[in-house]
């Protein structure tokens, strides 16, 4: 059996580390020299309720990933506002490691290579097309081509291509291929009606910043200083993919991260006015390079699915990550692409796809941002395990758990333990 | 089947253009009136991004302007070899697949300007070298002209196919080609010869002893040979050929092949060869009939996979073309 991932980030690695684990030969397809795409620039993980998603998703057997974030890590159980006991990885180190786990595991990568098209016919696609006019065909497909960019999308929406790490001038811009295969896209909105939201941070080049901040960075994960008040601009939160750092203490507040790189957890802010700030003298960006003016924008490009993660409409297309919903973070991606994943090999031996439970937060977020999404309403929502309003709903129904050792017999109880490193073939 | 889309002139000096200004760019979809990104051939620039840097305005066109002709060899009664002095820019802009230009007579209006395929180029003399066969009105003022001409380019639709020549490297190419038509294939053959490619051209003789693109194509190198390849009685291909290819073919690992005849020729070859092998990727010289270069006049549109194109822009796959035309995929 040959399952197809076509998207290198988060998801897709999941998408493909689980197919590859079911005992599917597995080969990923990704636009760019490197993996992880955003993952590359993030580094957040297990702040709030993304520490029981990753203790659940461990449980359940999807732990490679985090094995390895784990080394990777800079920062253990740090606080910033609004979060608490959040892990920082370190984002000049992770790609690599996932890299080699990767082709350790008997996974094909292609790098630089842009996929463009597919070949469907009734319902059933036979093979995708990569821009040189090569095709690459499997028994199932699985599409984590996100939902971020391209440089028309954030001239459109946004405030221009921004030279993120996603390099689509470089590699060529994103290709939704689920829509090509005739299934139309959905696009999240903003609170002001247009289309799409914006990345909502960037990245400081650690070494541009006064020794002293370098230090409490280096010792403490987080740096705290204020926004002079004439810089305060709220209405930047509206805009923000992240709607659980929207918070009114982000608008107020430069907050730094330690992620290798300093994050500075706003989508923008003119270089001009940031080198004002004490410590801040010889700052520049490092991510997205034009971090002064713009970032980018994503969610125009989510497939319709069911909670198994299969696309609507296609017999043979599962999605993971952004690609699946207005989903937000590392861990989001890890969940819905394992899933993703186990059920693309599972599909194809003909056994029944399977949803997580509700009773876990794993399983009630994919459900909750399905449901979610089928009014406009919904389509101005993110789901994070983070924070806004799905932390909200996670504490209210119990699904917040930072025990360890709860969570295992939760899914012990549940009798899905190590499902995911079950071999199907 | 793969259906690639790509405009030979997105992301050059002339891009974006008229069709991008009024929605109707051949790649971008935000510049088709949609509201997303649906970019299906990148060559490095966002065209969307170019116009609204540009003032939501196309790109200055291309121009006539004189140049002096350095000779015109007479080699038959209606061929004729012209060497024209030109811009180093635009040496350097024809140096590539598929490059020709639209030429007329000084005095004569716009409307008589006719393409014409670049055979070869020279950097040190900043010359260029077309072969032109006197057709009708347009040619016969042409042939006529002896001091200046005017030249408006560079285009570069004159081949089709041309993904599938890029990138080639230290591989073989064969170039089938009659008559003017082959004469691409010489500025073909002298690209490929940069990276090392050798290249197998096989020219049909048509009314002469042999084509008149001969000694160019041995000038860079190619193991050129004259034969009948067309046996234009019985409209099929001539057993001398049919010998010849399929000693070449189950020799040599040939994954492209350029066929540079008229469209007859084309579509002969297309569907033999296909039959024979399936694998091998065609490139073919682009014989539409070409007004204005622009894709705005719509003399080049022809129909394929029931969608119009402006063949003077938009590429296309030759099977696709050849194939489906002869119902024979």
């Amino acid at each position: 059996m040959r399952v197809v991932v076509v998207g290198g980030g988060w998801a897709g690695c999941a998408a493909a580390l689980q197919a590859k684990k079911c005992g599917a030969d597995v080969i990923l397809i990704e636009r760019t020299d490197m993996l992880l795409g955003l993952g590359n620039v993030g580094g957040i993980m297990r702040n709030n309720g993304r520490f029981t998603a990753a203790e659940e998703l461990i449980a359940l057997g999807a732990d490679d990933l985090f094995k390895i974030i784990e080394r990777c890590t800079r920062h253990k159980n740090i606080d910033f506002p609004g979060h608490k006991h959040a892990d920082l990885y370190d984002v000049t180190i992770i790609e690599a490691n996932i890299r080699r786990y990767l082709l350790s595991s008997g996974i094909e990568i292609k790098f630089e290579t842009r996929a463009v098209d597919v070949d469907v016919e009734k319902n059933h696609i036979n093979a995708i097309y990569l821009q040189d006019g090569q095709s690459i065909e499997g028994d199932v497909y699985i599409e984590t081509t996100g939902s971020t960019g391209p440089m028309g999308n954030c001239i459109r929406y946004g405030k221009g291509c921004s030279m993120c790490i996603l390099r689509c001038p470089a590699y060529g811009p994103r290709v939704s291929l689920s829509q090509r295969a005739g299934v139309e896209d959905i696009l999240a909105m903003r609170d002001d009606g247009i289309f799409g939201a914006m990345s909502g941070s960037c990245k400081l080049d650690k070494n541009s910043l006064s020794e002293e901040i370098r230090s409490e960075l280096d010792a403490k994960g987080v740096y705290i200083t204020d926004v002079p008040k004439e810089d305060i601009h709220p209405e930047k939160l509206k805009m923000k993919v992240c709607q659980q750092y929207a918070l009114k203490e982000f608008a107020e507040k430069v907050i730094l991260l330690d992620t290798g790189h300093a994050k500075l957890m706003t989508s923008y802010y003119p270089l001009e006015n940031l080198r004002k700030l004490k410590g801040f003298e010889n700052v520049r960006f490092i991510d997205p390079y034009a971090g002064g003016r713009a970032n980018s924008i994503r969610y125009l490009s989510m497939a319709p699915r069911d909670n198994t993660m299969k696309v609507v409409g296609l017999d043979n297309l599962f999605v993971g990550g952004e690609k699946s919903g207005l989903f937000v973070g590392h861990t989001e991606a890890i969940v819905t692409g394992t899933l993703a994943g186990y059920n693309a090999v599972r599909s194809v031996l003909g056994l029944k796809c399977i949803e997580l439970p509700s009773s876990l937060a794993v399983g009630d977020i994919i459900k909750y941002e399905n449901e979610g999404k089928k009014n406009k309403k919904g389509l101005t929502k993110r789901y994070t395990f983070a924070g806004s309003e799905y932390f909200e709903r996670m504490k209210s129904l119990g699904l917040y758990i930072t025990d360890v050792e709860e969570i295992k017999q939760k899914v012990s109880k549940l009798m899905i333990d190590g499902i995911f490193k079950e071999k199907l073939i | 089947m793969y259906r690639f889309v790509e405009c030979i002139d997105a992301g050059s000096d002339f891009c974006p253009c008229h069709l991008a200004e009024k929605g109707e760019c051949i790649i971008c979809s935000q510049l088709q009136n949609k509201i997303f990104c649906d970019c299906l051939y990148w060559k490095g620039t966002c065209i969307y991004q170019e116009l609204i840097n540009n003032g939501n305005k196309a790109k200055k066109n291309r121009e006539y302007k004189k140049y002096n002709i350095v000779s015109v060899k007479k080699i038959r009664d209606d061929l004729y070899l012209f060497e024209v002095k030109v811009t180093n820019y635009l040496v350097r802009e024809l140096d590539n697949f598929g490059a020709f230009v639209f030429i007329k007579k000084p005095q004569n209006p716009d409307y008589f300007g006719t393409p014409i395929s670049i055979m070869d180029v020279d950097y040190e003399k900043s010359t260029i070298t077309m072969l032109i066969k006197v057709h009708g009105v347009k040619t016969k003022d042409i042939a006529e002209c002896s001091e200046n001409i005017m030249i408006k380019g560079p285009y570069w639709n004159g081949i089709q196919g041309q993904r599938f020549l890029r990138n080639l490297k230290n591989t073989n190419v064969l170039i089938l080609g009659r008559g003017v038509a082959a004469s691409p294939g010489v500025l073909a053959t002298r690209r490929l010869k940069l990276y090392d490619n050798n290249i197998f051209a096989l020219l049909d003789k048509g009314r002469s002893q042999e084509n008149a693109c001969t000694s160019y194509y041995k000038k860079y190198g190619a193991n050129v040979e004259n034969l009948n390849i067309v046996n234009y009685k019985t409209n099929y291909l001539t057993d001398d050929f049919i010998d010849k290819i399929d000693k070449i073919l189950s020799s040599n690992k040939i994954p492209v092949i350029l066929v540079a005849g008229d469209d007859d020729f084309n579509r002969l070859l297309i569907n033999y060869i296909y039959k024979l092998n399936n694998k091998i990727y065609f490139a073919s010289v682009n014989n539409h009939i070409m007004c204005c270069g622009e894709g705005v006049c719509g003399s080049c549109q022809i129909k394929l996979s029931e969608k119009y194109i402006r063949s003077c822009k938009q590429q296309y796959n030759p099977i696709e073309y050849y194939l489906m035309e002869d119902g024979n995929k």
